[in-house]
């Protein structure tokens, strides 16, 4: 790439970045310093930078117990998104009748909005037993259909051939999902962990209805908290936000190679 | 690698169906109390003196932010499975009365005479509701008028306003540059004394029609709407709910603001300047007052209603009403507040020139109407009344059009 | 036989995630339709009662349509959302040094918790002690504070601002997603053919990513769910309902309110208005959900 070009595009991505990271400076720098932030004017450089307010964090909350839940919980998302959405994409790109009928289907799933959905969903939970429970928390979540296009995309980009070469072979379907499908569409599982990760792990309004059990909350009940009765302590709530959003960012990073690995290479299809 | 990660995924699954509700062996009572997780010790200790009288109970407590209450409560409600005893906050416990969801105390109030007698009868009133009284009072509060000492003297203000016009006045020779001299809260109905004042009535004395749409109503949101305009009262007091008011009066750019006491304690936090020589506290023109407290009462819904009232008459028993009130400096609206008073006069003066304007005119409770639709007419008028003084439409227009909202509601 | 077999095999790999949506999804959209032509409150008998919901929703009720405007209104900012996130996933998909890191920032927003969002940007948009008035101020562009977020002409854009910087990360990591599954081989030989970046954009890549620009437009038809928790925090509706979408109104008629049969009302009509949008959108994005076969 020509140098010129790629300094074009180093500052449209600097500036891109500096609008992008302003409101996590700031997040970042009341959690380190706990200034009031209804002060004016605004301090923009951080003075007396201290970690309590993380320490505070770690004592005011049980934040193990929250941690652990978060994460046995997101793992059954995870895990499951990958296990269904991949199936249903799969069996999205055979040919079949009433395959628009489903299609169509799940576009209006789409248009359902959770918040209407709560007592219904609570009901149904209870009948299942599964009320305080891990899987109860993570059921609702256990698919989603953003990612199962996400992979039908993807499966669709894989070229016929290879298919075909592997249905002659004799290889029953779900082997062909694993060995052909999926690797060749390592973008797509990587955005199904990530996404499917990061609305379980901040899921907050359904833990808040299912969950009466003390022993299993997860870690965005902890926000109440922090968002006390007197609301001033601020230090505290974002030192909480930023520990919330560490794993995230942290599975984000992990899965980039995945990114990259499909993205610009060349090698992989066509 | 894809294997092991199968086999965490089958043992996370069977750890999850594992841990499943346990069926119980005990009797269990549940408490769902309105954002007071600051109480925590002493709610634990309510639960262990009742676990003294009562070995075979367990107690569960949740508590709940104001906006996540409504729907963890609801939903449980729907489930069948309501908490057993419930704290509310201002007028929310008359929707779940008019909808029969809450138990009828007045038997057990007329039974155990000497408990009667020991709760305020005019905080009492409070949560009755077609003739039944639904709940007891647990903390009781109501607005008054804080005013910036500092501020009035320099706009050569000799003593907080008597009449709505004075204050008007006061404010308005209070307001330069960034100050402003008049401040409100405006949730669960807190901003009525200004209308109260003014001979408003919101309805009908049997509740059927909307009865403020008068000349006087019109006059009276003309004023506020064009102090508003001018800077005199802070927009902020019809736009912002319970932080920025606070923050607002706390920065000591507000001369008179009309709050219930636990606005104090926030402001004193937030409020280096201000102390006894500062800070006045008294009641609005006229005596005024819209009462915002916690209730506690019990779910129809629960399997023990005898030990649920057991659990109440505890919780506001004179041991634990005093600890409440003298740790956190409120009152209970019981027998006990006039020690805790007291008290808190040798202790505490400015608190306690606060928390004296709370026990003085209990008869001049406004905005107290046992409305089964409270929730709805209270939106309808506030979005109407609301436009009219941030200068998005004439005070006559609003109010008509709000007292044609408020009238469909309750013909329905 | 042998396609009973297949189609049996189809339905099975279906079953799962639709299980899923039966349970979670169409159940509870059903619950609602069957309690919006009842009136209904626990404790209290349910009684058939038509469409007087429907009636008030529509005939008397002007919040109903101020919030439908304002979700309408919140919508028609995806295009730029989504048109900016694909200018940031072709800016990252070069071969740049430091794109992971570029990458990584801007996706920062996305898992951040919507409360602490809505948080953190009603601090920036305070009219007294917020970070833009401020900046504004300094730099001389502005002679007076603007409230933000107190004031009917600026609420929304606002609200829209925070809610653009939000999702622009997740719609960068769709588009890239979409973007692996353009073969290279295909840009190679438009470049060949003498076609310059632009005609190949235009001809090559665009309409290969129309799956997945279809899903973005999907998720910002949706985007005022998914940002309630930002809008209930900076605004909650207001002031005087300038912000209300009908997401927050439907929430806050359902449990403030306690009217669940006419919330229900209102969720059956906002499914149905998306619908309709969504068929509208699947139209211009030529069927089958913008899905192409690239072997072609």
């Amino acid at each position: 790439m020509r140098p010129s070009r790629a300094a074009a595009v180093h500052g449209a991505l600097l500036a891109i970045s500096v609008v992008m990271l302003v409101p996590f400076y700031w997040v970042l720098k009341t959690s380190l310093t706990g200034e009031n932030i209804f002060q004016y004017p605004p301090a923009l450089l951080p003075r007396a930078i201290h970690p309590f307010y993380y320490v505070d964090v770690w004592y005011d909350i049980p934040f193990v117990r929250y941690v652990t839940n978060s994460v046995i919980v997101s793992a059954i998302v995870v895990a499951s998104n990958l296990v269904c959405n991949a199936l249903a994409a799969y069996a999205l790109t055979l040919r079949f009748r009433g395959k628009r009928a489903i299609i169509g289907l799940l576009l209006s799933c789409m248009l359902i909005p959770f918040q209407a959905t709560i007592i219904p969903a609570y009901l149904i939970t209870k009948e299942l037993r599964l009320l305080n429970s891990h899987l109860g928390l993570a059921l609702p979540l256990c698919s989603t259909i953003v990612c199962i296009f996400v992979f039908k995309a993807s499966f669709d980009a894989v070229p016929r051939s290879l298919i075909d070469a592997a249905r002659i072979d004799g290889l029953p379907e779900w082997r062909i999902i694993r060995h052909v499908m999926l690797p060749l569409s390592t973008s797509a599982v990587a955005t199904t962990v990530i996404l499917s990760f990061i609305w379980s792990w901040n899921s907050f309004l359904w833990p808040l209805i299912v969950i009466r059990n003390p022993e299993l909350q997860t870690l965005p009940l902890g926000l109440s908290t922090f968002l006390s009765y007197m609301e001033n302590t601020t230090g505290a709530l974002y030192a909480f936000c930023i520990m919330v959003l560490v794993p995230g960012i942290a599975l984000f990073l992990l899965e980039q190679r995945r990114f990259i690995e499909g993205l610009t290479s060349g090698a992989t299809k066509g | 690698m894809r294997r092991t990660l199968t086999r965490i995924v089958i043992g996370l699954l069977a750890l999850g169906v594992l841990t499943g509700p346990v069926a119980a062996q005990q009797k269990k009572l549940s408490l769902l109390t309105w954002n007071i997780p600051i109480y925590k010790e002493k709610i634990e200790g309510w639960i262990a003196d009742f676990k003294k009288i009562h070995p075979d109970v367990t107690v569960e407590w949740f508590d709940k932010k104001g906006p996540e209450w409504g729907p963890f409560y609801q939903t449980q409600v729907v489930a069948g499975t309501a908490p057993d005893i419930i704290d509310t906050q201002g007028a929310i416990w008359l929707d779940y009365a008019a909808n029969g969801a809450l138990v009828d105390l007045t038997p057990h109030l007329q039974r155990d005479a000497a408990v009667k007698d020991y709760y305020n009868p005019k905080f009492l009133h409070t949560w009755v509701y077609e003739g039944k009284n639904y709940m007891v009072p647990f903390y009781v509060s109501k607005t008054l008028l804080f005013y910036n000492k500092t501020m009035l003297n320099e706009a050569g203000i000799t003593r907080p306003p008597q009449t709505f016009d004075e204050l008007l006045d006061a404010a308005r020779k209070m307001t330069k540059g960034e100050k402003s001299g008049f401040m409100t809260l405006n949730f669960d109905w807190l901003y009525w004394p200004l209308l109260a004042m003014n001979g408003v009535e919101l309805l009908t004395p049997d509740l059927k029609k909307a009865a403020f749409n008068t000349p006087a109503a019109v006059r009276t949101v003309e004023a506020l709407a064009k102090a508003t305009a001018d800077g005199t009262i802070n927009k902020v007091a019809w736009t912002g709910r319970w932080v920025e008011p606070n923050n607002a009066f706390a920065s000591g750019t507000v001369g008179l603001y009309q709050a219930h006491s636990p606005a104090f304690f926030y402001v004193r936090g937030g409020g280096p300047w201000i102390n006894g020589d500062t800070l006045g506290a008294t009641q609005m023109p006229g005596g005024f007052a819209t009462p915002n407290s916690h209730g506690l009462g019990i779910s129809k819904s629960s399997k023990h209603p005898e030990l649920a009232w057991e659990f109440i008459k505890l919780a506001t028993s004179e041991k634990w009403a005093y600890t409440f009130g003298k740790n956190f400096k409120l009152f209970t609206g019981t027998r006990v507040d006039g020690r805790l008073m007291d008290e808190l006069q040798k202790e505490d003066p400015l608190a306690a020139s606060v928390m004296k304007t709370q026990l003085e005119h209990v008869d001049k409770l406004v905005a107290t109407w046992p409305l089964g639709k409270d929730a709805q007419v209270k939106e309808a008028f506030y979005s109407e009344f609301q436009a009219a003084v941030l200068g998005r439409k004439p005070a006559a227009a609003a109010l008509a059009e709000a007292e044609r909202k408020v009238n469909r509601l309750l013909a329905r | 036989m042998r396609r009973a077999r297949g189609t049996l095999l189809i339905w099975a790999f279906l079953a799962p995630s639709l299980t899923i949506f039966l349970l979670y999804r169409i159940l509870p959209l059903l619950w609602n339709a069957a309690l919006s032509v009842q009136t209904w409150s626990p404790f209290r008998p349910s009684a058939f009662a038509g469409l007087i919901h429907y009636e008030e929703l529509l005939f008397h009720d002007e919040v109903f349509w101020t919030s439908l405007w304002n979700t309408v209104v919140f919508m028609s900012s995806s295009p730029i959302a989504i048109a900016l996130a694909l200018g940031l996933a072709l800016l990252v998909d070069t071969r740049i040094r430091g794109r992971g890191v570029y990458r990584a920032i801007i996706f920062l927003s996305y898992p951040l918790m919507t409360v602490a969002v809505g948080i953190i940007w009603r601090w920036l948009y305070d009219e007294k002690v917020g970070l833009i008035n401020y900046v504004l101020l300094s730099l001389h562009l502005t002679q007076r504070r603007i409230a933000f977020l107190d004031s009917y002409e600026w609420a929304m854009p606002s609200v829209v601002v925070a809610a653009v910087w939000q999702i622009v990360g997740f719609f960068m990591v769709i588009l890239l997603a979409g973007l692996q599954n353009i073969p290279p081989n295909l840009q190679e030989a438009a470049a060949l053919d003498g076609a310059s970046a632009v005609q190949r954009f235009r001809h090559v890549t665009l309409p290969l990513l129309r799956p997945a620009i279809f899903l973005c437009l999907m998720i910002g038809i949706i985007n005022s769910f998914t940002s309630f928790d930002l809008i209930y925090v900076m605004t909650g509706g207001g002031p005087n309902y300038a912000t209300e979408v009908l997401i927050t109104y439907i929430y806050r008629v359902a449990f403030v309110l306690s009217k669940f049969d006419y919330a229900a009302a209102l969720t059956v009509v906002l499914f149905l208005f998306l619908l309709v949008l969504t068929w509208l959108a699947n139209r211009v994005a030529g069927g089958e959900a913008g899905a192409v076969d690239a072997a072609e």
